[in-house]
């Protein structure tokens, strides 16, 4: 019987042999790995074996969609991208939202695998069941928003005609923290995926939209659940009324605004530039992605200062903290422009703030002269300085090289005094952009642990009630952070298989509801752990045979460090560490002493096949 | 009598009247006089039953326990929710009510 939500086809792109061809997906594969991250952890691991590098032709970039992208659920452009990643040399699993996930699906697949290398820039091309790999040699050099614009006129399609998402100047350049951008703003954007897509002369994917064409198996319930589902959504947080910006000030108050790079968590001016503020001071035009009810995503025009009458994306939260208070900036008008300078570049904000931050402290305390950095006066505050800074990163000019590696690998390179100051996990993930040393020692932890490069258990926090589990009482609590990340693993994972965006979908048991109408399973609570747990366990041994170990799974000392001053000041994480991964481990079925999955636990989760390779 | 003021951040403030003195678009500010021996619980209580929204968003004066998404910090530092069971306030302190909100 036919799977509602599916076409049962991956397309593969061999960019060596410059062919496609297309693969048929058996019922029992996509009921073991639904789709997103699960189809990116089954090939990674399948075609990926220990030795491949990040820019061998060899390793695979992955873009999947999932059953609910293109479904009429509200939220549902959303795909997964997969491959091992430059930041970590581990695998790397990253979202974007926008449109591509629903019209990857109307344009008759799946999912993509890249692999080879083109001999030259190329794009792919998709539309109806059919794929061409097409010369981009006139694209190079271009930003996103270039690309987007000539694609759109040679291809004579308007706006919402086809989704495009390619990579910058950075991408190009193979930058560590390079993402994958499209549909005017949304990235991929986390362990240099983006890098991944320019070692293979990929310069832009391009996808048709129209009406959807997959089997939808119970479309009244589905239009039931959804309902219901949009209503908790418009009320769960502030995304509906003030976007992921109106937390900002939420998150100043608990200590986990980043300021100056972890040296202060002093700053007054939050008020100056959280969503609340920017959603009535500034012009708003909304933006909303593939069929979104919710609508959090906006365009702005600066209404004040010096960068009155520019006009950009919205900044998400990340892009407030990274480009505000972690490099010592209160003009928000200026987070505006520098959002849309890095998204331009087409570059991670997370990473390249904490790899500014990271200069510009060093700037202040004399380790960096404005001789070392090509000239530039990094000061804190000075965003033109910094926009300066990172189109060299982009194009890896000058300092902007080694910049270009990221703050780990750039502050051990550095070595003395400047490697105690970079933020970072010891894995080479990039935390997002707080201080977690605040009221968020769960995504720290997550952080470090995480087998997929960014978050794994949580999302901000970790709301288990959600799910029927008891709740985090105490943000504080070594035995708590380590438990509830351990027990709540699993469901954000399976969130990432589907194609929906999380900000939309934000009662998992409603999400799951739609699942079910949409496919036509009747998949449990309990259903979700395993599966997530499966993807998530796939992507651990696949890290392991990588090369990971246990000592990989902590934060670099001035990550782990004690904050000086503010709501969280002298608490302490790194007290117990070593207890916290134990406890971590053995909760989640693994060797305690070394973080490896058991065999049992393998077993339990239908991953026999792997056992072999412990 | 002790003198104390509770700060109440962002959608957690809304609706709560003129009692409540705005401090900025996002702040409300109340100075409260407390018996000695209040803890921030028994201080939480008392508003949840003058003050619907406290009582909706706040404080669940039923079980006697602050709402999942609530964080509280005392003179400027993040309690536990231990803490606000047994924590005595004194002349001065300073109590403010956070939202925590899963996302960003």
């Amino acid at each position: 019987m036919e799977i509602g939500g599916y076409w049962g086809k991956i397309l593969r792109v061999d960019l060596s042999k410059r062919e496609t061809s297309v693969e048929e997906l058996s019922h029992s594969f996509i009921e073991k790995w639904v789709g997103g991250a699960g189809f990116g952890a089954y090939y990674l691991y399948k075609e990926v074996p220990a030795g491949v590098e990040w820019s061998d032709p060899e390793n695979r970039l992955i873009w999947t969609s999932g059953p609910l992208a293109g479904s009429g659920v509200s939220g549902a452009g959303t795909f997964n991208v997969a491959a091992k990643g430059p930041m970590t040399n581990l695998a790397g699993c990253s979202q974007a939202n926008g449109y591509f996930g629903a019209y990857l699906k109307f344009s008759g697949f799946d999912g993509i695998i890249f692999q080879g290398k083109a001999p030259h820039l190329v794009y792919l091309w998709i539309k109806a069941g059919k794929a061409e790999i097409r010369d981009a040699r006139h694209l190079a050099g271009k930003d996103i928003w270039e690309v987007e614009d000539t694609l759109r006129e040679e291809l004579g399609a308007k706006e919402r005609d086809v989704s495009i998402y390619g990579i910058g100047p950075a991408g190009e350049n193979c930058v560590r923290y390079a993402a994958i951008v499209g549909d005017r703003g949304h990235l991929a954007a986390h362990n240099g995926l983006g890098a991944v897509m320019g070692s293979k002369n990929v310069k832009a994917v391009v996808a048709y939209g129209g009406k959807r064409n997959f089997t939808i198996k119970d479309p009244e319930r589905l239009k039931e659940k959804n309902n219901a589902m949009f209503q908790h959504a418009k009320t769960f947080g502030p995304f509906y009324q003030w976007g992921t910006g109106g937390g900002f000030s939420a998150l100043y108050g608990i200590g986990c605004l980043p300021v100056k790079n972890y040296t202060t968590d002093i700053f007054p001016e939050h008020e100056q530039m959280n969503g609340q503020y920017m959603r009535t001071h500034f012009q708003i035009r909304s933006m909303p992605c593939y069929q979104c009810r919710v609508a959090h995503v906006k365009e702005v025009t600066v209404t004040e200062g010096p960068y009155k009458g520019f006009v950009g994306e919205e900044p998400e939260y990340e892009c407030l903290a990274a480009w505000g208070p972690q490099i010592g900036n209160t003009d928000l008008g200026a987070v505006v422009m520098l959002t849309k300078e890095a998204d331009r570049l087409g570059m991670d904000c997370n990473e390249a703030s904490w790899t500014i931050g990271w200069v510009m402290e060093c700037y202040e305390k004399g380790i960096f002269s404005q001789k070392d950095l090509d000239g530039l006066d990094m000061s804190w505050g000075n965003v033109e300085a910094v926009k300066t800074m990172l189109n060299k990163i982009a194009r890896r000019e000058g300092i902007g090289d080694l910049l270009a590696e990221g703050v780990m690998r750039a502050s051990q390179k550095i070595g003395g005094e400047a490697a105690n100051r970079a933020i970072y996990s010891l894995k080479g993930c990039s935390p997002r952009s707080h201080d977690h040393r605040g009221g968020r020692w769960i995504e720290l932890f997550d952080t470090c642990v995480t087998n997929t490069s960014t978050l794994e258990s949580t999302w901000g926090g970790i709301h288990p009630q959600l799910v029927d589990l008891p709740l985090l009482a105490d943000p504080f609590s070594h035995e708590e952070v380590s438990t509830i990340n351990a027990r709540f693993n699993g469901v954000r994972v399976f969130d990432d298989c589907l194609g929906t965006c999380r900000i939309a979908a934000t009662d998992p048991k409603l999400q799951l509801e739609c699942l079910n109408a949409v496919t036509g399973w009747e998949l449990t609570l309990g259903d979700i752990f395993t599966i997530g747990c499966r993807v998530v366990n796939q992507l651990r041994m696949f890290n392991f045979r990588h090369g990971m170990k246990k000592e990989d799974e902590w934060p670099s000392k001035r990550y782990g460090s004690i904050p000086v001053d503010g709501p969280a000041k002298g608490k302490n994480i790194m007290e117990k560490w070593d207890w916290m991964l134990e406890n971590y481990y053995t909760l989640l079925g693994w060797d305690p002493k070394t973080g490896e999955p058991l065999p049992e636990t393998l077993k339990k989760l239908g991953l026999e096949e792997l056992i072999k390779d412990l | 009598m002790n003198h104390v003021t509770v700060e109440i951040w962002l959608w957690l403030g809304k609706e709560l009247g003129e009692d409540f003195k705005s401090l900025s678009e996002m702040r409300s500010l109340k100075e409260e006089s407390v018996e000695e021996g209040t803890t921030i619980r028994q201080l939480l209580d008392s508003l949840a039953r003058y003050y619907p929204p406290i009582a909706q968003n706040i404080f669940d004066p039923k079980v006697k326990e602050v709402y999942p998404h609530v964080v509280v910090n005392y003179n400027d530092q993040v309690i536990s929710p231990y803490v606000v069971h047994e924590q005595v306030l004194r002349d001065g302190d300073k109590i403010t009510v956070l939202p925590v909100y899963m996302g960003g």
